[in-house]
């Protein structure tokens, strides 16, 4: 892996200096054990724990549920069922989910009751003794069963350009098929998590392992029957969220919450992982037709899609994500005439979420893998193809009319192309494959474009509060979360240069809603670009007032300067003026520097400044708000600027199948990033290679599997197989392209949290290229072989051997 | 005889009775010692996040010094940790400075969220104890990180900050805590046996086999307790805890491993690596297939006992035991004059159903046996799951063939073969008919109606690991690949 960014591969880019490689602000106490998760909390005297009695039925109706034995073991302290729950309905877009079931369960894993007890050997006790009787009713448990049965969330939403209808009819050449495309679990380490502090003298304090603590706030509020300003939401770091905290994290912590008001003692509800994977939402699983014409070079000329997705039993985010799968169908490729049409599907599943990528994932799953289809169908290299379509000066207007600014797709490609030595190796791999005999091997190139922004334009708002100490040193807070994509520690970089002191004198501190409401979630990779402009815009308020100051410092003798005056009051107090000081000010090395017009330039330690300020009665501290301009997506129409900026990029996989059992080893990625001018290039290495290997979990070995009853069987590490260290690519060269040009955002960053998960689709279609070459070979001619997502060796091993399958399943 | 466990947490000795007895080592390091840097995730052995290191003095074993080596917190039972040394993550710093692992983790980015952080640091650590002054690889590296999860960042900077490693003996936890004075304090406990109870639960460790027998039969629900890595997951999901449990832990016999000419044999404590160990010349083939068995941490501390005993269809030793002559050793206590009644019962008779062993009452396991394979035999191991690092097997297949005639001309001559299969049926099986069939000469075109034989000579069940037809088709693919390996010689 290349340390250092490389130039970019085209004009105009320049080398910047080193963008820094701070460590995580909390990477020491990582290493040591002591940075405090929330069930690291010290137990408090009295302090109750939790847990969760659960439907086994997709859906079924409480015929009766009898605590009565639970509650008799000794040591159990309460039993919360929805009596109890003030307002027992929340969601983000559809206010619609309970909190806890009432009469008659949605899904498997719906909470019925919550216990509570003074140990977890009582609490298992007790979880034994319930008593639940279900009446299991017809559940519908897929997307199919929901399309016939009408049972939709929200309404389809459709982008269209040209005339896909009739630039099909009129295409040389037309393919049509269906994607289908699984679940995945975010399979964070720390599992959902609260504790709730009731306070006999103030607001009800609850820890949360959240990744939007406002809406937590509020639901955990209208769960008690509170006024929002008697809640407080405390969330100090997550371990791992990937957006399954963006949510989901809310009615936990009313349950939390509402075991401590019931009781009046600490509660702690600390799902176990296996209870995590049964109650929470996964990635929406989607199933998507399509149709889409082209001409004898592969020219990609119209697309019609209809997608449907499982949004389990209730809205939570599904339809933003599958409005954002429909604004990413096109991926890097220009298509001419488009119909996507999009429709969430309710079903009795756990209530699909937010996940890395938010649709964004799908939609660039179904147009990779028609280039491939395509590819074959014309007898070209599917990368020549994809250089073919892809976005370029002229054809740079994507099908819901945003023009790309800053496109550096062709360049990538290009430069990936070469330095992957891609021409080389598919020819190395078609003659292994004709052999016959040894591993199977695919290779394949795919790209990301992915929007930055909320799709839902109020979300990009955010919030900071900047605390300036006069000795130099800095606290600032925010509303966001940080989970380990290093949302502190760039914000902290940010907030160092505008101050011009070192990183370790500002520290990030717990995000709390006390401090910053009305935030938006940490997600949609934009919480440095959020939070991290709302921190700079409190500081250049900050750096104004510093800067008259020191303007006026420059002209004062010595003798009158508040550290001589302030105190006895003999000299008239400085008042800021409006708009920016007279002479220009940098803030560098831990001092103020006035530009000298003419003479020498002024400097003055910052501590000394501050304290000046402060005896001046001059504000060092600020609170920040930023809203994200020029956005407008029209949601109805389809059509607008969804997005700030495209983080791109493009990988290719070589991929190496077992043709005796379908197992798959990635032998080899190149991977290749646009993500502007990096804060901190390490933390966005970090973001790459983390986020294409949990992609290719997703892809591949990640499996959920569910009983007859749609109760999740595979709700654990040994049933459910996230990527180990022994799948890492073989060889992995990642590395990232400079670039300036990108002024839409704070610092010339790109986000980098989600795009490269979307890049271990390389692995996906790389396993089709070579299950297809291998069909081609064992067959003679061509088949475009379909797999689902994950492409499970199970599923690789029935697309090489569907005669043999087909025969043993005829038996 | 002892009211407690003892054993070392840090370099602090405790005694362990009552309710702590029974706890989970993770939960009580992070509950009751206030140690919280030890993290849970799975609470099934699988992600490592709860990783400590481990030393232990067997009783009466003559080891230089014991080694400190990784091991899983989160099913391991305090009581069962008795005689040992637990070092946790809040242990690693060494006056303000931190140990190796954790300044490489920190200097690489090798953490994010930070939550799968202490156990890597561990699991790294552990890799030092044992490569002191070596320098590590990334094959080295991804051995010993097989049992953690990290799901932030992609292993790429854990991988880097391993091969970084400057490791010396100088940087190794062993002296610092296994001094002399504590192994001493250790052994001397653990010359007599200790019994603990709490709320109706009992733990017994008895010092000799005589007791230990005696016990079973006074005892007649007790159930034997090895490294718990298999009677500790259902435990964790919410199944009572086996109400009398017996550790074998203090009895010398149990530790014995050796192989003669003919046989090698394996106490009931003894851990699976030590066991790789011992096959890498005995058994070549069947230590190869234990680098595929679950994780570092679990089999530094895991028995092969415990694995035949939990008689679970895909259990992955059994396979090879079935084609090995395998043979487990039993002692109960005799009904008349109270003397040690032993006997052996071969595998191929020890599974009566579904998880159910042909043990009589009061019997317990002492040892194992199996046969060291000749030259004339051709063994091949194989094992298929989702993942293929610390996964549980869909399939796995154990063949071996007697060969009559060497190889040539695309043919061997097969005098005689037992080839058993994992996964396909309630119990690990042999392929009787196929067995029949295989004797003679055999080349590509027999191999291929063989492997029909092989699929359809099972009728396995689809589950969360694989459907019926997969396990069929892969059951006789891999005999397909053990016939091509055998042509080829
Ligand atoms: C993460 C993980 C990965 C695993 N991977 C694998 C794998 O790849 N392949 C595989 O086959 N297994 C695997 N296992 C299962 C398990 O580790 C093995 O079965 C192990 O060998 C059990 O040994 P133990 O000493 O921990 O047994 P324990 O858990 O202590 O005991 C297991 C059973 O054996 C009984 N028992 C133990 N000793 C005796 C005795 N002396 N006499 C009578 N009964 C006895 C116990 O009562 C209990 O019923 C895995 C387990 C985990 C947690
Ligand atoms: S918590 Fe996962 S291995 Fe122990
Ligand atoms: S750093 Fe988050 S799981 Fe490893």
């Amino acid at each position: 892996m290349a340390d250092r960014p490389t130039e970019a591969p085209r004009e105009g880019a320049t080398v910047l200096p080193d963008p820094g490689s701070e460590p995580h602000d909390s990477s020491r106490t990582h290493v040591t054990g002591r940075s405090e998760y929330v069930d690291d909390r010290p137990l408090m005297r009295g302090e109750l724990v939790c847990g969760l009695v659960y439907s086994p039925y997709a859906r079924a109706r409480l015929v009766k549920l009898d605590l009565t034995a639970a509650c008799a073991v000794p040591g159990v302290a309460c039993a919360i069922t929805a009596a109890d729950v003030a307002r027992n309905a929340w969601g983000s877009i559809f206010v619609e989910q309970p909190i806890l079931v009432e009469q008659e369960a949605q899904h498997a894993g719906e909470v019925v009751a919550v216990l509570a007890a003074e140990s977890r050997e009582a609490l298992a006790k007790a979880l034994r003794r319930v008593h639940a009787e279900w009446e299991e009713l017809p559940a519908i448990r897929t997307i199919d069963e929901a399309i016939a049965a009408a049972s939709f969330i929200g309404v389809e939403r459709t982008i269209a350009r040209g005339d896909a209808t009739a630039a099909l009819a009129a295409a040389p050449h037309r393919l049509s098929g269906t994607l289908v495309i699984e679940a995945a679990d975010h399979f964070y380490l720390e599992s959902h998590a609260a504790v709730a502090y009731p306070r006999a003298d103030g607001p009800i304090e609850v820890h949360s392992s959240t990744q939007h603590p406002t809406e937590t706030q509020h639901v955990v509020a209208d769960a008690l029957g509170l006024p929002f300003h008697e809640v407080v939401c405390i969330a100090r770091r997550l371990g791992g969220g990937f957006g399954g905290k963006e949510t989901q994290a809310a009615p936990i912590a009313a349950l939390a919450a509402l075991v401590a008001k019931r009781t009046g003692r600490p509660a702690r509800l600390v799902l176990s992982k296996d209870d995590d994977m049964i109650v929470t939402g996964k990635r929406n699983p989607f199933q998507i037709r399509y149709e889409v014409g082209f001409d004898g070079a592969g020219m990609l000329l119209a697309l019609d899609a209809q997608l449907h997705s499982d949004g389990g039993a209730y809205a939570d985010l599904s339809t933003a994500i599958m409005e954002r799968a429909l604004l990413h169908c096109d991926n890097a490729y220009f298509v001419p005439n488009v119909r996507v049409r999009g429709q969430v599907c309710r079903t009795n599943h756990h209530p699909h979420t937010a996940f890395r990528g938010f649709g964004g994932p799908k939609g660039v799953a179904l147009i990779e893998s028609i280039i491939e289809d395509v590819a074959r169908t014309v007898g070209c290299d599917a990368l020549d193809v994809r250089r073919r379509n892809v976005y370029r000066p002229g054809h740079d207007v994507t099908h819901f009319g945003q023009k790309i600014e800053d496109n550096c797709l062709p360049a990538l490609f290009e430069s990936l192309e070469s330095r992957c030595e891609y021409r080389a190796r598919r020819e190395a791999i078609r003659s292994s494959n004709a052999a016959g005999t040894g591993p199977l091997r695919g290779l394949s190139m795919t790209a990301v474009k992915f929007g930055i922004a909320f799709t839902t334009r109020f979300l990009n708002q955010a919030n900071a509060l900047v605390n300036v100490h006069r000795d130099g040193t800095v606290q600032v807070s925010t509303g966001a979360v940080e989970m380990g994509q290093g949302v502190n520690t760039r914000i902290a970089a940010i907030v160092a240069e505008r101050f011009g002191i070192a990183i370790d004198a500002v520290r990030v501190m717990t995000t709390s809603t006390e401090k910053n409401a009305n935030t938006s979630p940490t997600a949609a990779s934009a919480g440095t670009d959020l939070n991290g402009a709302a921190a700079a815009k409190a500081c250049e308020a900050i750096t104004r007032r510093l800067g008259h100051l020191a303007n006026h410092l420059r002209g004062l003798p010595a003798d009158r300067w508040p550290s001589r005056t302030a105190g006895l009051g003999t000299a008239p107090e400085f008042v800021v003026p409006e708009g920016p000081p007279p002479s220009p000010v940098r803030f560098e090395r831990g001092a103020v520097i006035v530009e000298a017009d003419g003479g020498d330039a002024f400097e003055i330690p910052l501590p000394r400044l501050l304290g000046e300020a402060y005896l001046s009665r001059i504000s060092i501290c600020d609170y920040g708000h930023f809203a994200t301009p020029n956005l407008g997506f029209d949601k109805e129409k389809g059509q607008g600027r969804a997005f700030l900026y495209f983080s791109q990029g493009v990988a290719a996989s070589e991929v190496e199948i077992d043709r005796r059992t379908g197992e798959v080893k990635v032998r080899r990625v190149d991977l290749l990033m646009d993500l502007g001018r990096p804060v901190n290039h390490a933390l966005d290495m970090g973001q790459v290679t983390g986020g294409f290997v949990q992609g290719m979990g997703w892809v591949t070995t990640e499996h959920l599997f569910y009983d007859d009853h749609g109760l999740l069987v595979s709700h654990s590490p040994s049933t459910y197989k996230i990527p180990s260290v022994q799948d890492t690519p073989r060889i992995f060269n990642t590395d990232l392209v400079f670039n300036e040009r990108n002024t839409a955002n704070i610092r010339g960053t790109k986000a980098s949290g989600e795009p490269p998960l979307l890049l271990s689709l390389s692995v996906w279609t790389a396993i089709r290229d070579a299950v297809m070459s291998e069909r081609e070979r064992l067959r003679g001619e061509l088949e475009l072989v379909p797999i689902a997502i994950p492409a499970t060796a199970e599923r690789i091993l029935r697309a090489i051997e569907r005669e043999t399958f087909a025969a043993i399943e005829a038996r | 005889m002892r009211d407690h466990a003892l054993l070392h947490v840090n370099g602090v000795a405790r005694e362990v009775r009552g309710r702590d007895a029974f706890m989970m080592l993770a939960e009580w390091l992070r509950k009751e010692l206030g140690l919280p840097g030890t993290k849970i995730v799975c609470a099934e052995g699988d992600c490592g996040a709860c990783t400590v290191l481990r030393a232990f003095d067997p009783p009466g074993s003559s080891f230089p010094e014991a080694p400190f080596e990784a091991m899983n917190s989160c099913i391991a039972i305090v009581a069962a940790m008795d005689g040992a040394h637990v070092v946790t993550v809040e242990g690693m710093e060494s006056e303000g400075e931190l140990a190796p692992a954790q300044a490489a983790m920190r200097r690489c980015h090798g953490s994010q969220c930070g939550f799968c952080t202490p156990g890597f640091v561990m699991a790294l650590s552990g890799m030092v104890e044992q490569h002191a002054g070596e320098p590590i690889d990334r094959r080295v590296a991804a051995n010993h990180l097989t049992g953690n999860l990290c799901r932030c960042t992609g292993y790429e900077p854990i991988l880097e900050a391993a091969c970084s490693l400057r490791t010396s003996e100088a940087h190794r936890v062993g002296p610092r805590y296994g001094t002399l004075d504590r192994r001493a304090r250790a052994r001397s406990a653990m010359e007599s046996g200790f019994e603990v109870e709490h709320d109706g639960l009992r733990f017994a460790a008895p010092t000799s086999l005589e007791e230990a027998c005696g016990f079973a039969a006074a005892n007649p629900g007790f159930r034997v307790v090895g490294a718990s890595t298999d009677l500790g997951v259902p435990i964790n999901k919410g199944r009572p805890m086996p109400e009398t449990l017996l550790s074998l832990h203090l009895i010398p016999e149990m530790y014995e491993a050796r192989a003669d000419d003919s046989r090698v044999s394996v106490g009931a404590r003894v851990p699976l690596s030590r066991l790789r160990h011992l096959c890498a010349d005995a058994a070549p083939e069947f230590a190869r297939f234990l680098d595929l068995f679950a994780s570092p941490q679990i089999k530094n501390v895991a028995t092969l006992v415990g694995n035949i005993a939990t008689g679970s269809p895909i259990g992955d030793t059994l396979p090879f035991l079935l084609v090995a002559g395998g043979a487990v050793g039993v002692a109960s206590l005799g009904e008349g004059d109270g003397g040690l009644k032993r006997r052996e019962i071969p595998m191929t008779e020890l599974y009566r159903g579904y998880r159910q062993l042909s043990l009589a009452p009061g019997e317990l396991i002492t040892h194992v046996t199996f046969d060291r394979l000749g030259s004339d035999r051709f063994l091949r191991l194989y094992k298929v799951s989702q993942r293929k690092d610390l996964d549980i097997s869909t399939v796995s297949a154990a063949f071996s063939v007697k060969l009559d005639r060497a190889g040539g001309g695309g043919a061997v001559g097969v005098s005689a073969a037992r080839l058993a299969l994992g996964g396909v049926a309630a119990t690990p099986i042999r392929l009787p008919a196929v067995e029949e069939a295989i004797v003679g000469t055999l080349d590509a075109a027999r191999i291929e109606s063989l492997a029909e034989l092989v699929a359809g000579s099972i009728r396995p069940l689809s589950d969360v690991r694989g459907s019926a037809a997969y396990r069929s088709v892969l059951a006789a693919n891999l005999f397909r690949r053990f016939g091509r390996e055998l042509l080829d010689g």
